[in-house]
């Protein structure tokens, strides 16, 4: 079990299909990048706020609000970048030695319980974010509204179904002619693919010298 | 349809969870599902499905959580930011005197740098490119050299920072500060440990690990300020959960940030930091969508019962306690042949902690003990990923090589957990200090 490290879209071809897979990864890294970027104010911030309590006894008001309500945004918003990079822990064992039919019939069957599950979660977090907008729910320090923050939640999970449905078409395609190029779906990767994916991350320490 | 029993629910959920999961559906899709499907069963779908929806949001929105990604990203930076050619430099010239000094030195810069990273197979995809060659050309035998960096890699999720840990302490309910510095201790004797297997089996065999004379004392203390940015995010890290001055969230800022400034003054490049942000954020959603999919599945098996029962079941059966324990943590080895650490993890502690706590253990030994055997499995086969990262970076060593190498490191890792498991004072001490401050 692990996650596979698919690398994402190629730059040409795939027909439709491939285009529709770009432009919406296009979006999805977009996502990410926001959630990146979150993840490195989190880090400068945190920086603030210890030094301004040390230094100058001045910490941030409503340090902990800020953190919590920016949280919807490294906890989801790449959710659906990763599911399309194969990054979400999977059990590969059998599945990566199915091939043909077999594999894109289950693929399919996984694809739409995901959607399932996805669909229920959108409407019910969508449900949670309705009642904290219309009580008017806000943090203990700052009283910061709640509800952005639960409605991004719901808009991730709409990504993610995109990122399903996408998944879907590309797996129909392959379990009704196996003989297509895979197109717009995460591959499964071997341990060796993974463990090549951990050296080549790792290999950041050498570029530095 | 016959009305099944509450308790006939909670075992169908865990059967059909662990079908799911074995036929390749995404961890977090099967938690969700058997969760949401499981809860609707004994409460209803509106009841259920909304109580169900509530949970990604109020469950990740917490501020403890927020460690993650920063250990994370310290994890991604510190590959960048040049510290492990300097520890590995100062442990050689302090340690290459003895009976397999770059093997013991590898081990140690290893320990070093798992005090900025929590990410044991990455570590050891580093130690593979700097430490192997080094200990090859010193004609060192490749079962050691490969054996030692996948093993001493595994201490990068004991040492604080660990996202393991963390995870550990989300799914538990337990105190994170706690957690991460009573990993600290275990992760030092492990390390000290596994010199003692190098010192003994090069002692007998000199072959395997020639000893490096030659360096002088100037040579010494000439390559420690290379590895004072280290020391500083241990003692930002250690001493800010240690004395309380930070929280384990403004002390994982801190120490990114150390390291992050480190990084630059190497020299990383523009397209390094974009990289290490989106695999920080990648790895971020993943482990957030396991939290609270696993919660949901939780709140499930909450409203089954299931965890009590089976806690009931465990305390009831006629076996001491510590035999009880054996047989979990053979499971967990069992289990490890074929899930990753954190998916292992996350599936079984909601129905295997309630059961450990009612025989006696404190969280905070099983948590120490419990990651400790997922790092073990990270080094056993058929699936450990350390041994497989090792050979993919070092392809002149097969990875059976890598295999019987740990080996030795592995039996080490067996009697230290019996010692764990027998002295618990050895985990708890720390924390205890900590708690008294």
């Amino acid at each position: 079990m692990g996650a596979s490290e698919d690398k994402g879209p190629s730059e040409s071809g795939g027909g439709a299909l491939g285009a529709v897979d770009r432009a919406f990864f296009s979006v999805e890294k977009l996502m990410a990048l926001i959630s990146a970027l979150c993840i490195f104010a989190l880090m400068a911030v945190g920086v603030w706020q210890v030094l301004a309590r040390k230094l100058f006894n001045a910490p941030i008001y409503g340090y902990i609000d800020i953190v919590e309500i920016a949280m919807t945004t490294f906890a989801f918003i790449a959710i659906s970048y990763t599911e399309r990079l194969g990054g979400h822990v999977r059990m590969e064992i059998f599945a990566s030695r199915m091939r043909g039919r077999l594999l894109w019939f289950v693929e399919v069957v996984g694809v739409l319980l995901s959607l399932f599950v996805v669909a229920t979660l959108t409407y019910y977090s969508y449900t949670h974010f309705l009642r904290a907008y219309t009580a008017g729910d806000s943090t203990m320090d700052l009283e910061l509204p709640w509800w952005p923050s639960k409605l991004l939640v719901a808009f991730a999970f709409v990504i993610l179904f995109i990122r399903l449905l996408i998944s879907l078409w590309g797996y129909m395609r392959l379990l009704i002619n196996p003989g297509l190029e895979p197109v717009g779906v995460p591959l499964i990767a071997d341990l060796d693919m993974v463990a090549e994916e951990t050296a080549r991350v790792g290999a950041g320490e050498q570029k530095g010298h | 349809m016959p009305e099944l029993s509450n308790d006939t629910i909670g075992v169908l959920g865990v059967i059909a969870l662990l079908v799911l999961v074995f036929a390749g559906v995404r961890v977090y899709i099967a938690a969700s599902l058997v969760g949401l499907l499981g809860t609707v069963a004994i409460i209803g779908w509106d009841a259920g499905a909304g109580i169900i929806g509530t949970v990604p949001h109020s469950k990740s929105i917490q501020y403890t959580f927020s460690v993650l990604p920063l250990f994370i990203l310290i994890g991604y930076l510190a590959f960048h930011a040049g510290i492990t050619q300097s520890l590995f430099d100062a442990a050689r010239k302090w340690l290459g005197w003895m009976p397999g000094g770059l093997a013991i030195a590898s081990v140690f810069a290893n320990a070093g740098f798992a005090a900025v990273s929590g990410a044991s197979t990455a570590t050891a995809a580093v130690f593979s490119r700097i430490a192997i060659p080094e200990m090859q050309k010193a004609g060192y035998d490749n079962k050691l050299a490969a054996g030692v960096v996948a093993v001493a890699g595994t201490l990068a999720a004991l040492i604080p920072p660990s996202a393991l840990m963390v995870v550990y302490a989300i799914i538990v309910e337990a105190s994170v500060g706690q957690l991460l510095v009573a990993g600290f201790l275990p992760g030092i004797l492990s390390a000290v440990g596994y010199a003692a297997i190098v010192f003994v089996w090069c002692l007998i065999n000199p072959k395997l690990g020639p000893a490096i004379p030659g360096y002088t004392w100037s040579d010494r203390i000439k390559s420690l300020p290379g590895t004072l940015p280290v020391v500083a995010v241990i003692l930002i890290i250690f001493s800010s959960m240690y004395f309380g001055w930070a929280t384990p969230t403004e002390a994982a800022a801190l120490g990114a940030f150390v390291v992050f400034i480190l990084a630059l003054f190497n020299g990383m490049s523009m397209r390094s930091l974009y990289d290490a942000l989106m695999e920080t954020a990648k790895l971020t959603v993943m482990i957030f969508a396991l939290v609270w999919s696993v919660l949901i599945f939780v709140r499930f098996l909450g409203f089954a019962g299931l965890p009590e029962r089976f806690a009931q079941f465990i305390v009831g059966l006629d076996m001491p306690a510590w035999a009880v324990m054996v047989m979990i943590l053979i499971g967990y080895l069992i289990l490890g042949c074929f899930m990753d650490a954190i998916g292992m993890l996350l599936l079984t502690l909601p129905v295997v902690y309630p059961a450990v706590t009612a025989l006696g253990y404190d969280p905070i030994v099983f948590g120490v003990i419990v990651v400790k055997m997922c790092e073990v499995c990270l080094v056993t086969p058929p699936i450990g990923l350390n041994c497989f990262v090792v050979s993919s970076v070092r392809r002149e060593i097969p990875l059976q090589t890598v295999f019987k190498g740990a080996l030795p490191f592995v039996i080490a890792d067996f009697i230290l957990i019996a010692i764990f498991l027998a002295y618990p004072d050895l985990i708890l001490w720390l924390p205890r200090q900590m708690l008294a401050n």
